[in-house]
């Protein structure tokens, strides 16, 4: 779906419409009865005005062989909206704050659990909302959403009603955050824990066990095979800074990039060993800068410039 | 106005500037203004040119150029004090008594029986040593200092005992006493302290009296800096450079004065000059200095009286071993290049260097020292090396072959495979972290270190100078300033 909430209000609504059917949308993010799709996909009326607003008016002269049956009356009732939504200007938002509202009302008197309690959820975000709707919602109204929504969560798991669990759910977020589970490292039986890091276009594997302090990498030791005072900083960085240079013994693997990349990779590689080792140490090693992978790389070179952003001198003629 | 040349004779006039009538008298306007003006803008450019040039400034001297010879004097200065520097409580100097109590520790060690009369060399090993007046004096008349080792950091210089100088020690003492020649090649990583465990091995040897010959840098006898010449009679031609054996000759006289003053010359030689019988050694050297043309047959005749029997044991050390196992860039007349070890004095060490017979009746120890630095690849002394630790490898019983020569490597020098054949080898590892910590203490007792020392700081050092290598805990330590 194509993002269109930068889109000016009038334009984003008809557009909305025509790229995307209702039909499509309630797949992904399920609507109440009210909001069922129009069943002739090709007609040319206003989508929007078919659900909430009245039933479409047929005129005489307007598909002339099916209506021949009721040809001659005459329609002069008054129009009435499907929904009272229909004169306000976000109708589809207010239709789902109302409904979310009259759920609460509902179930307002069932058990909560203390505050903080509730599982963590991430709700959609506005952006999201707003393209899924297709109307110019503001951030503080759709907090009032939320704020329902967070109310709703917090209904003690064990008596949580269906109809809450669907409601919650048309609102969550496709893929839940807070569900990733980071994949532990693992000692295995010989003591030794393996972490991989990356830098640039080097990538390291460092196998870290208890010992004394000694580190090979590459079959070379630190001084042969980083000339730099700060490059073997660098490898070694995630035990320095955890005060446990003497506790361990590293023993890597490195290839591709230069000094400086493989030497950054492998603080990467020793970092994430080391927490095989101790978990705990994991607020401290993020803090040091030994958990984040760097992602940046070197830029590609465009056609027309000298390097990646480097333009040709300026010749006269 | 009168004029200085004459009115009457036709001669033209001196000077022809100041001859009124050489100006038109019609013109009103001034004589110079009708000189062409010097134009002051720079000249146009030429047609076509782009590019814009910018005449740069001109170097501006300020103060004096230094004098011929002075910035190689202050380049190779070498710095043993600093006053700035905190004396070091409690340390010891080296003395042959220590040395002794450091052979008899390791041998109680090795008896498994360690008795604990006196100093064992369990205390020493770790500990910092200073060293005498009188050794510091020889070590810097055989140039054992260098400038890159930082001596001038501290109040005076010390040594640090480690487990390998104690080994060297006794191997010294042994040959001294079984009057046998100690053969060994120093090989190490880069800063692992090969060149100070041979200064070391010097200041055992002043200490013990024994006579020490020092080659401080191989490249010197080999880069063809010296004057040279062929010595008369030798085939093939064996060459001589006479003004480095003189100046060595001086060297050893001065290193060894206290020896040599009071030896004296027990046989007749055929010299090129008169030289009276029963001189002292260190007058011998002393003449041999004196005349360049007459080092190299005074040399021989020393070396001849100190290899007599009865007399003191003989150290001989060089720098940089690879240097003397290629060809030199010396020339001979049709242009070929001469091997090292047809140049006299290398002739002279790779001789007793490779001689599985001892040429030392009075014992002592020849050294060689490799450099990792500043060295040309010898892949011939890289095999030799590597054979000799494998052989000994296989004498302790620890399983693996000893490596071939690699049959399509064509860099091989024949005679420099010849004569390191059987010389045993000592490799430098790292420091352990004992002899680190008291390294650091001492830096800290002398006021260069400023952090604490202790168990962490020794172990994070020790690691980032990859697992102990000493000149790179002195570079992380002392010369960077974080």
């Amino acid at each position: 779906m194509k993002k269109i909430a930068w889109l000016p209000a009038g334009l984003r609504g008809n557009l909305q419409w025509t790229q995307c059917p209702r039909a499509i949308i309630s797949n992904t993010f399920p609507r109440g009865p009210g909001f069922q799709a129009p069943k002739n996909q090709f007609s040319t009326s206003n989508h929007l005005q078919a659900s909430i607003a009245a039933p479409e008016v047929r005129f005489k002269n307007q598909g002339s062989e099916g209506d021949e049956l009721e040809g001659g009356a005459v329609f002069n009732a008054r129009l009435v909206p499907n929904s009272a939504s229909y004169f306000t200007a976000q109708p589809i938002f207010t239709d789902d704050l109302l409904k979310l509202q009259n759920i609460l009302k509902r179930y307002a008197n069932l058990p909560v659990l203390k505050p903080g309690d509730a599982p963590r959820v991430a709700w959609r975000s506005l952006a999201d909302y707003r393209n899924l709707v297709g109307e110019t919602v503001k951030a503080a109204k759709y907090s009032k959403i939320v704020e329902v929504l967070h109310r709703l969560n917090h209904i003690h798991p064990s008596l949580m009603p269906q109809e809450v669990q669907e409601a919650l759910n048309e609102y969550k977020r496709d893929v839940n955050p807070y569900q990733n589970q980071a994949k532990l490292g693992h000692v295995n039986t010989l003591g030794k824990a393996l972490g991989v890091g990356r830098r640039k276009s080097s990538s390291a594997r460092a196998w870290v066990v208890d010992g004394t302090g000694e580190v090979l990498v590459n079959g070379k030791t630190l001084t042969e095979a980083f000339g730099r005072i700060h490059d073997r900083e660098s490898a070694i960085w995630a035990l320095k800074c955890t005060n446990r240079v003497d506790k361990y013994n590293v023993w890597a693997l490195v290839s591709g990039g230069g000094t400086t990349g493989q030497a950054e990779a492998l603080t990467l590689a020793v970092g994430k060993a080391l927490l095989a080792h101790e978990p705990a140490l994991k607020p401290a090693l993020r803090r040091a800068g030994c958990m984040t992978r760097d992602p940046k790389r070197v830029e590609r070179k465009k056609p027309g410039h000298v390097k990646a952003r480097k333009m040709p001198a300026w010749v006269k003629r | 106005m009168a004029s200085s040349n004459c009115w009457r004779c036709l001669s033209r006039p001196a000077n022809a500037s100041l001859l009124p009538l050489s100006r038109p008298s019609f013109s009103t306007t001034a004589f110079v203004a009708a000189a062409p003006k010097a134009s002051t803008k720079a000249p146009a450019r030429a047609k076509g040119e782009k590019t814009l040039r910018i005449k740069k400034k001109a170097f501006v001297k300020t103060g004096k150029p230094p004098a011929p010879g002075e910035r190689k004097a202050m380049r190779k200065r070498i710095v043993l004090s600093n006053t700035n520097a905190l004396e070091v409580a409690g340390m010891k100097d080296l003395d042959a008594e220590m040395v002794d109590s450091m052979v008899r520790g390791e041998d109680a060690v090795l008896d498994g029986a360690l008795q604990s009369k006196g100093e064992t060399h369990e205390d020493v090993v770790g500990k910092v040593v200073g060293l005498k007046g009188e050794t510091v004096d020889s070590l810097r008349a055989v140039e054992a200092f260098k400038t890159t080792q930082g001596w001038g950091l501290f109040r005076r210089p010390g040594l640090l005992i480690r487990e390998e100088s104690v080994e060297l020690c006794r191997r010294m003492t042994d040959a001294a006493a079984n009057k046998k020649a100690l053969r060994l090649v120093i090989d190490g990583e880069k800063g692992s302290g090969k060149s100070l465990m041979l200064l070391q091995a010097m200041a055992t040897a002043f200490v013990k009296e024994w006579v020490v010959l020092n080659i401080p840098e191989a490249q010197e006898l080999t880069n063809a800096v010296n004057d040279y010449t062929p010595v008369d009679g030798t085939k093939p031609t064996l060459w001589s450079q006479n003004t480095y054996t003189a100046n060595w000759l001086g060297q050893i006289g001065k290193a060894n004065n206290a020896v040599l003053q009071n030896t004296t010359m027990r046989k007749e030689y055929k010299l090129p000059i008169p030289v009276q019988s029963n001189i002292s050694l260190a007058r011998l050297c002393e003449l041999g200095a004196r005349d360049p043309d007459v080092a190299w047959p005074i040399f021989q005749a020393f070396w001849s009286e100190i290899t007599n029997p009865g007399r003191r044991p003989v150290l001989i050390c060089l720098d940089s071993l690879s240097n003397i196992m290629q060809t030199s860039s010396y020339r001979a007349p049709d242009y070929s290049l001469i091997h090292s070890h047809d140049l006299a004095i290398v002739r002279h060490f790779v001789n007793l260097l490779s001689r599985p017979t001892s040429g030392l009746p009075n014992g002592g120890a020849i050294i060689a020292a490799t450099s990792r630095s500043h060295a040309p690849i010898s892949k011939s002394m890289e095999l030799a090396i590597k054979q000799s630790e494998e052989k000994a490898a296989q004498l302790r019983g620890w399983p693996g072959k000893v490596t071939q020569r690699d049959p399509f490597e064509k860099s091989y020098d024949e005679r420099a495979d010849k004569a390191l054949q059987n010389v045993e080898v000592m490799r430098l590892k790292g420091l352990s972290k004992v002899e680190a910590r008291g390294l650091m203490e001492y830096w800290a007792q002398s006021g260069v270190l400023r952090s604490r020392v202790d168990e962490e700081t020794v172990a994070q050092k020790w690691a980032l100078a990859g697992n102990g290598i000493v000149g790179e805990i002195q570079r992380g330590a002392l010369w960077m300033r974080i």
